[in-house]
């Protein structure tokens, strides 16, 4: 595998608990990666394992061949970009969001990442924190995309949608897959996975 | 009925209207309304019988600074539970700048280095150091724990810790310096404070009065805008964990 997420040997325990145990799997660029198993069975866990917001007791996890150790964390989370269950919208416009963080961002880059979440430009200057679950959903996405990730992690993406909405995302998230990103979707939806998955890895 | 009889008869029929309130609205507060004015009876008097003898013995009256700032820190300290050596943080918020103006304001001889004047200046700064470290520990107590969904955003966006804490510490440190501020920008109109109504009484001018309460005002706005500032970062750096992360036990514990 040359490009993608490499996970070898991970263990993480949280509160004492043992959550994951010698879990070892490989998310190649270009597919999506469907995780998952009952609450409580790590998935959350092991995303945030994936971009180092929590910390594995053993194993390793490369992103491209690289161990996702070496680049500071700030940048490894621009790669490994997480959208969370429920995204939280920060303040001001959808552009303001797409742009946070970035010294820059130009129009054009900002549209695509709207047309490529399902999104149109006009959605660019409207209040984020007034938008629908979907269209949130869809924001959180584009979000991500402005941070020019190698992978995208997605954590139950379709949890708070409608069934229509949530039928439009899917086929979105395999769309970007196919722009050569590493996606992996963890959910407990089954019709999901099964619609979206090019590989599954129950937990 | 003697005018002092009279006055204490009233106070403590408002305290006990205060408690009675507090009880009917559940507050849970009743308790320790009660214990916070039988304490002021009990200080007030107990400082009534001692601060002539405090005024006349340096070392007595360095003691008391000392039972300000240590009796300020365990309030303090109590307010924010759930930090770690809670105490020893905010002793540092509120001591370090509260002594520290006060050594400034004599060393510049704004200040007598006596007993009488050190320690109604020390008395001020430290409470008000002790209200700016609760306000500020508890807002952002509050703030790490309802902001942790936009906190985890930020950091998954790219943000460095200290940045994405920033709006939570802001708005933290904002709550705690807002009562002075407010405090000073009434001055006069809506307050007439301790020291400036202590100094007429005890026969100083107006003028003379108005300026020692001037000085004593615009430095505890400084006083507590540092108090804050010292118990943000106390409390921000117990959550701090290696690779821009918050430590465990504030992460999100949603469904996994």
């Amino acid at each position: 595998m040359d490009g993608g997420i490499r996970v070898r040997g991970l263990t993480v325990s949280r509160g004492g608990r043992t959550v994951l145990r010698d879990l070892s799997f490989d998310a190649p660029r270009g597919q999506v990666l469907a995780l998952t198993g009952p609450s409580g069975a790590g998935k959350s866990t092991l995303l945030r394992c994936l971009n180092r917001l929590a910390e594995p007791d053993a194993g390793t996890i490369e992103l491209d061949g690289e161990d996702i150790r070496d680049p500071p964390p700030p940048l490894l989370r621009r790669r490994v970009a997480l959208v969370a269950q429920l995204p939280v919208m920060l303040p001001g416009s959808v552009a303001d969001n797409l742009a946070y963080g970035l010294d820059a961002l130009s129009p054009a880059a900002r549209d695509e990442a709207l047309l490529a979440s399902g999104l149109d430009a006009t959605f660019a200057e409207r209040p984020a924190t007034a938008l629908s679950g979907g269209e949130r959903a869809r924001v959180a996405l584009a979000r991500a995309l402005t941070r020019g990730p190698h992978a995208l992690l997605l954590d139950e993406p379709t949890a708070a949608l409608d069934p229509d909405t949530a039928r439009h995302v899917a086929s979105t998230i395999v769309a970007l897959a196919r722009r050569d990103l590493a996606v992996i979707v963890a959910t407990h939806d089954r019709e999901l996975a099964g619609a979206v998955a090019d590989a599954t890895l129950r937990l | 009925m003697s005018a002092a009889v009279l006055q204490v008869a009233c106070a403590v029929a408002f305290v006990a209207g205060a408690a009675l309130l507090a009880h009917r609205l559940q507050l849970g507060l009743s308790r320790e309304i009660v214990i916070a004015a039988v304490r002021a009876i009990v200080q007030l008097t107990a400082v009534g019988a001692l601060i002539a003898l405090v005024f006349e013995i340096d070392a007595l009256a360095l003691a008391f600074v000392a039972v300000m700032v240590v009796t300020a820190t365990l309030t303090s300290g109590g307010r924010i539970k759930g930090v770690p050596e809670a105490r020893r943080r905010a002793g540092a918020a509120i001591g370090a700048p509260a002594l520290g103006a006060a050594a400034i304001l004599i060393a510049v001889g704004a200040f007598e280095p006596t007993p009488r004047e050190v320690i109604p200046v020390a008395g001020i700064l430290t409470g008000g150091a002790m209200i700016a470290t609760t306000l500020t520990g508890r807002r952002l107590l509050e703030g790490l724990h309802d902001d942790a969904d936009a906190i985890e955003t930020r950091l998954a966006l790219g943000d460095r810790l200290r940045t994405a804490l920033a709006p939570t510490v802001r708005t933290a440190i904002r709550t705690g310096v807002v009562p002075v501020i407010d405090q000073t920008r009434n001055v006069g109109l809506v307050t007439l404070p301790g020291t400036f109504v202590g100094l007429v009484l005890g026969g100083a001018s107006p003028a003379e009065a108005a300026r020692v309460q001037l000085t004593v005002l615009l430095t505890l706005v400084a006083v507590e805008l540092a108090a804050a500032t010292v118990i943000a970062e106390l409390i921000v750096r117990t959550r701090v964990a290696p690779g821009e992360r918050l430590t465990e036990e504030d992460q999100r514990t949603g469904p996994s």
